[in-house]
């Protein structure tokens, strides 16, 4: 679907170097903090901005010669940048529907009914979990192939996160081709959502994992600093020093509770993955 | 491109009260004085102001990103500002036009034909206008923009200056040179003038696709 290698962008102080991939029906995750280069990731996808170096196709098309036919195909969602404000839902409707040959006006005005987004309302005067929602509905209203979601998710509450994840799930149950990129600094949107994980670290992707294996197989060992002399660094991925010790994250926490029974475990999420993967010192095998 | 038309009237509506008002002020004027042609200019020229204001909506908020993913091409977006330029330009000179003609009738104070030359420069300075500040306003966007338009004409007023300062300076009569120069027939002047627009014209457009085309968002 999407295939990205090597894509590099220089900016004073910032370097971006990003290697991705998009299965067919796949969901995928790009985490990382702010500034990591998540949105210059998908800028640079979308042709936004001119890359510098490296290579991203799109359904095996090379995005410098992508066409606003190709286009066609893909649903977006950019967390700064939407329709004017000045526009209403009204407004927008004529506009999608000769924007894009598939625009589905009934599916469209449904999601808006079933969300009670007002149809006559300017979008400035919009809560921000109505803008996002719109948002979203837009970009799934057209029978996309690909969506590509950068924080689709920000700054909403818990139901109306839920809500969207929702409209993103009858997106994918519609046809089993579809897929979605999509970026996130909530893991738990990720956690549920996502088939496997990038996550982007100072331009760099330092992890890619499916989300099945992250939660299972990873682990935060807490452990003190003689046990930390003699424990089997083989399967440590990065460690941190804490005031008891050490942290530690491992991606083969089986290992360390059949072998170090006397050590405290704890189950693998998102969250502490990209904190360690962030900030502690990674271990060289 | 039928699209972002229709965004850009959308957009338009938004200004209505605006627009009443100066239709108000431009059939008051027309009514009192005496020269019926000026609201042509006025009109035509106010009115492809909004070709600007409306890359200033596009541009406002970072609204230009998702612009540009939609399925449009960068080229297609300047085609398309041309065009809705034009067409808010001309449907706004038609209007004055038929004003100008109405008034100038009823009050008998203008031959028709001289009402339908200046009315059809006002359409050659309209395009004008739009290739010259479009390109402008892509490159530098609504705020810097209108000073960069500003600067332009200063620059321009500064060398038309210069050019006259050294004339005398060499002892030049620009006015005699103008006055000598070979007398060509209207229909001639309008028909270079008019080649000439369209040149520019055809010019500007490539001008904008190559800025916006090196833009980034």
């Amino acid at each position: 679907m999407l295939k990205i290698k090597h894509l590099r962008k220089n900016y004073g102080n910032f370097s971006l170097d990003c290697s991705l991939e998009i299965a067919p029906g796949c969901v995928t995750g790009l985490i990382g903090q702010n500034g990591a280069g998540k949105s210059t990731t998908f800028k640079a996808i979308l042709g936004l901005i001119s890359i510098d170096d490296g290579t991203a196709s799109i359904f095996g098309k090379n995005i410098q010669e992508f066409s606003a036919k190709d286009k066609q195909d893909l649903g977006i969602v950019l967390s700064d940048s939407g329709f004017s404000g000045y526009l209403t839902v009204n407004d927008i409707i004529p506009i999608l529907d000769n924007l894009y040959e598939n625009f589905d006006k009934a599916f469209f005005m449904e999601q808006l009914q079933k969300f009670q987004l007002p149809f006559k309302k300017k979008i400035k005067e919009f809560s921000t979990g109505m803008k996002a929602k719109l948002k979203v509905i837009i970009a799934v209203s057209h029978n996309a192939k690909l969506l590509i979601l950068d924080e689709p998710t920000s700054g909403l509450d818990v139901i109306a996160r839920d809500e969207l994840l929702e409209i993103l799930r009858d997106f994918m149950e519609k046809d089993e081709e579809r897929s979605i990129l999509v970026s996130s600094h909530i893991s738990s949107d990720l956690e549920t959502l996502c088939d496997d994980i990038y996550m982007i670290h100072n331009g760099k992707i330092i992890m890619h994992e499916d989300t099945d294996v992250l939660l299972s197989d990873y682990g935060l060992l807490k452990i003190d600093t003689e046990q930390y002399k003699n424990l089997d660094k083989q399967y440590i991925l990065c460690y941190k020093k804490e005031s008891y010790g050490y942290s530690c994250l491992t991606n083969q926490k089986q290992y360390y509770m059949e072998n170090y029974p006397g050590i405290a475990v704890e189950k693998g999420n998102i969250d502490e993955v990209i904190t360690m993967m962030a900030r502690g010192t990674q271990c060289i095998n | 491109m039928k699209g972002l038309l229709i965004k850009d009237f959308k957009l338009l509506k938004n200004q209505k009260n605006f627009f009443i008002i100066l239709i108000a002020i431009a059939t008051g004027m027309s009514a009192y004085m005496e020269d019926v042609s000026f609201i042509i200019g006025y009109l035509t020229f106010i009115c492809s102001l909004f070709t600007l204001s409306s890359i200033s909506y596009d541009e406002f908020d970072n609204g230009y990103a998702f612009l540009f993913s939609l399925p449009i091409t960068r080229k297609g977006y300047v085609l398309e500002k041309y065009s809705f330029g034009l067409i808010i330009g001309i449907i706004s000179w038609l209007f004055a036009t038929t004003i100008a003609i109405i008034t100038g009738l009823m009050k008998d104070s203008i031959i028709l034909k001289d009402i339908l030359i200046i009315a059809l420069l006002e359409l050659l300075v309209l395009v004008i206008l739009l290739s010259v500040m479009l390109p402008f306003q892509l490159k530098f966007g609504g705020e810097k923009g209108r000073i960069a338009i500003i600067c332009a004409v200063g620059i321009v007023f500064v060398i038309a200056f210069v050019v006259v300062k050294i004339a005398g300076f060499f002892n030049i009569d620009l006015i005699k040179i103008f006055n000598n120069l070979p007398v060509i027939r209207m229909d001639m002047l309008i028909a270079i003038i008019t080649v000439i627009t369209i040149l520019l014209l055809l010019l500007s457009l490539k001008t904008s696709v190559y800025i916006i085309n090196k833009k980034e968002f």
